[in-house]
């Protein structure tokens, strides 16, 4: 039946090609839109992972570098049971390097305490050293820098090199690779060294990362942080808002996810808290995940409604081919029936060929959405990173095939009731 | 039944059938009541519009009557259900058209296996089918597909088809009315065999007479009317 089925294809190639090409197109552009919220899942799961301690911040500030903390509070929760290590950090967005205006992809001082890095058991840039080594004691107070590979690519650099940045000169020691577009936009200095660059207060850091020593269970270590600082008040250090957009569509995409995710964006007021109000956030990366979950539901019910109009187009060219398929055939479905053909073979033989057409314009089709996804991976690492799932390629042959029997569904249900004898009398 | 008188495998009685094209209702056949001889030669003749193609076609159960009965070796087909009407074309007709009615996606061999193509096709019945097509003339065009073959060859494709099932019954209907003389007589002549090597009850539909040899049965329609026989 299915050798007799994809012979009936093939006699009208380009029909069937034109419908095969119209469900193709649709299943890759489905691969290709749900590879985006795939993607952004891939990463933002993938950095977290990385990144085991607690992030704390400013309350209602989406990233690091829109948060503004008391410096002071970095010894406080380091003298708390159940925390190893404490690094304040500083971030400042970063608007010229060698001359040329960063615009996209971002590029961030990053200004972390060395000798509390020194301490971290596991450091997600360390980690990913490829090429030089991680700042140490001998950096500190220095405009010496540890850039990423993609940086280092993107100005063409290298280990012992100056990189001008914000119109000063930085003496690279060292390239790291994370392979992730959230992290690889760090150039990593001495917290100090941004501090004075930036005109960045002493007194002040933007978020502290803690690494727990294991010996408090991390939910229990983060209500006691939280415990420790309800009701506390965080001096305003000006205005941060107006410097969201970051020129990468991504990145302003995820700035934006996480504005909404922390319930807006800091600004300049109101500078105190009340004694109910919490003034920081800890995060683990389970929260963020949590977070980024029910932002993927939405995303996902966005992008369903985005392919749902490229399937639909798709399915009216499947049940057009097949239509004018079986009306071009009304002969032969009578001389099937006059053979003994009974209604359900009729049926069966259009489903097969309709289901065929859903098969292959499936293959096809997330075989395109497969290439393009690593097209624009690979054309623009350091801009997206688009991930097409072993499971979304399977939902997707199988949603393709569901959608090739839907399709011929009716031209079959036609076919069928069609009086033998009226169908040979055509003839 | 005396011990020479005919088996009447086919008692056609009182059949009617009208077709509704629009307002219009057609009465194609107005009360055929006949026989038609177990293993005989049966033509059915009669001018266009008599009702001949749609007695053939109410025998071979493609459509049901409006009224009165068929009945083959006893059993009235027009009761039978669906699925028993298809596996009584399957089983024990044959058909034969005027317009050789092949699928041209199947070659000749897979045209003549098309009926059990969903059943499943098993090595002895292709075998089967081989034969069946060098028994035709056709040993060397079994991979051809219709449209490479000529008009008399495809009817002798469709030959093999009905042969295939080794029918009780083989309805023909104006098997020749496409092909010169000679061949239709080669065609006829296919028809002939199967009746002589079967036994097979063969009903031809035809205008043209000079097929007709002696001992044939004949049957005469006119305005869905027989008659004479």
């Amino acid at each position: 039946m299915w050798r007799f089925a994809i012979q009936n294809l093939v006699s009208r190639p380009l029909r069937s090609l034109l419908a095969l090409a119209g469900l193709s197109v649709a299943i890759a552009g489905m691969v290709g839109l749900f590879s985006v919220a795939e993607g952004i899942d891939r990463m933002v799961t993938d950095t977290f992972s990385r990144i085991p301690g607690l992030a704390i911040m400013q309350a209602g500030a989406p990233l690091p570098l829109f948060s503004r903390l008391p410096a002071s509070w970095a010894e406080e929760i380091a003298e708390m049971d159940g925390v190893g290590v404490v690094n304040p950090e500083v971030w400042s967005r970063v608007n010229v390097i060698e001359g040329k205006r960063v615009i996209a992809p971002p590029r961030f001082l990053f200004g972390t305490s060395i000798a509390e890095r020194q301490k971290l058991k596991t450091d997600v840039y360390r980690d990913a050293m490829v090429e030089g080594r991680f700042l140490d004691q001998t950096d500190q107070l220095q405009l010496h820098t540890v850039i990423s590979r993609q940086i280092a690519e993107d100005h063409d650099v290298g280990i012992g090199d100056q990189l001008k940045i914000n119109g000063d000169e930085f003496t690279i020691v060292g390239i790291y690779h994370c392979g992730q577009l959230m992290l690889d936009v760090s150039i990593i200095v001495d917290i100090d060294v941004v501090r004075r660059l930036t005109r960045f207060e002493r007194t002040t850091a933007c978020a502290f990362y803690v690494e727990p020593d294991g010996t408090v269970e991390k939910e229990v270590l983060v209500e006691r942080i939280r415990e420790k600082f309800r009701g506390r008040e965080i001096e305003s250090s000006g205005n941060i808002a107006g410097a969201l957009a970051t020129g990468n569509p991504l990145i302003d995409l995820l700035l934006a996810i996480q504005n909404w995710l922390g319930g807006g964006t800091p600004d300049a007021g109101p500078e105190t808290t009340d004694a109910e109000s919490e003034p920081i956030e800890v995060r683990t990366s389970d929260d963020w995940a949590e977070r980024f979950e029910e932002f993927s539901s939405d995303l996902n019910l966005f992008l369903s409604v985005m392919t749902s109009i490229g399937v639909l187009i798709a399915v009216l060219s499947i049940i057009n081919t097949m239509l004018m398929s079986v009306t071009e055939r009304i002969i032969d479905f009578g001389i099937l029936k006059a053979n003994g053909w009974s209604r359900r073979d009729v049926m069966v033989l259009i489903t097969c060929e309709s289901a065929a057409l859903g098969v292959a314009g499936g293959v096809i089709g997330c075989g395109l959405g497969l290439v393009g996804t690593e097209f624009v991976n690979t054309t623009w690492p350091d801009r997206l990173q688009l991930y097409a799932s072993p499971p979304l390629l399977i939902f997707a042959l199988f949603f393709s095939a569901t959608l090739g029997i839907a399709g011929g569904l009716y031209p079959a249900i036609w076919a069928m009731r069609l009086s033998p004898m009226e169908a040979i009398r055509r003839g | 039944m005396t011990q020479n008188a005919p088996v009447h495998s086919i008692e056609i009685e009182n059949l009617t059938k009208e077709f509704t094209i629009g307002p219009t209702t057609v009465r194609a056949l107005r009360g055929v009541t006949a026989q038609i001889v177990d293993g005989s030669f049966q033509f059915v003749l009669g001018p266009s519009g008599s009702g001949k193609s749609t007695l053939l076609y109410l025998l071979g159960a493609l459509d049901r009557p409006s009224g009165g009965s068929i009945a083959i070796d006893g059993r009235r087909i027009n009761e039978l259900s669906r699925e028993e009407q298809d596996q009584f074309r399957r089983t024990e007709v044959g058909f034969v058209f005027q317009s050789f009615n092949l699928l041209g996606n199947l070659t000749a061999l897979d045209n003549v296996l098309a009926p059990f193509l969903p059943i499943g096709v098993s090595g002895e019945l292709r075998q089967r089918a081989e034969d069946l097509l060098v028994h035709v003339g056709l040993g060397d065009r079994q991979r051809h597909r219709p449209r490479e073959l000529s008009g008399g060859e495809q009817q002798r494709v469709a030959i093999a088809r009905a042969l295939l099932k080794q029918p009780k019954l083989v309805l023909a209907d104006e098997p020749t009315g496409e092909l010169d003389h000679r061949t239709g007589a080669e065609v006829m002549g296919y028809l002939r065999d199967l009746r002589e090597e079967l036994g097979t009850t063969v009903v031809v539909v035809t205008h043209d007479e000079s097929y007709i040899e002696p001992g044939d049965a004949t049957m005469r329609l006119r305005d869905g009317l027989v008659v004479s026989d």
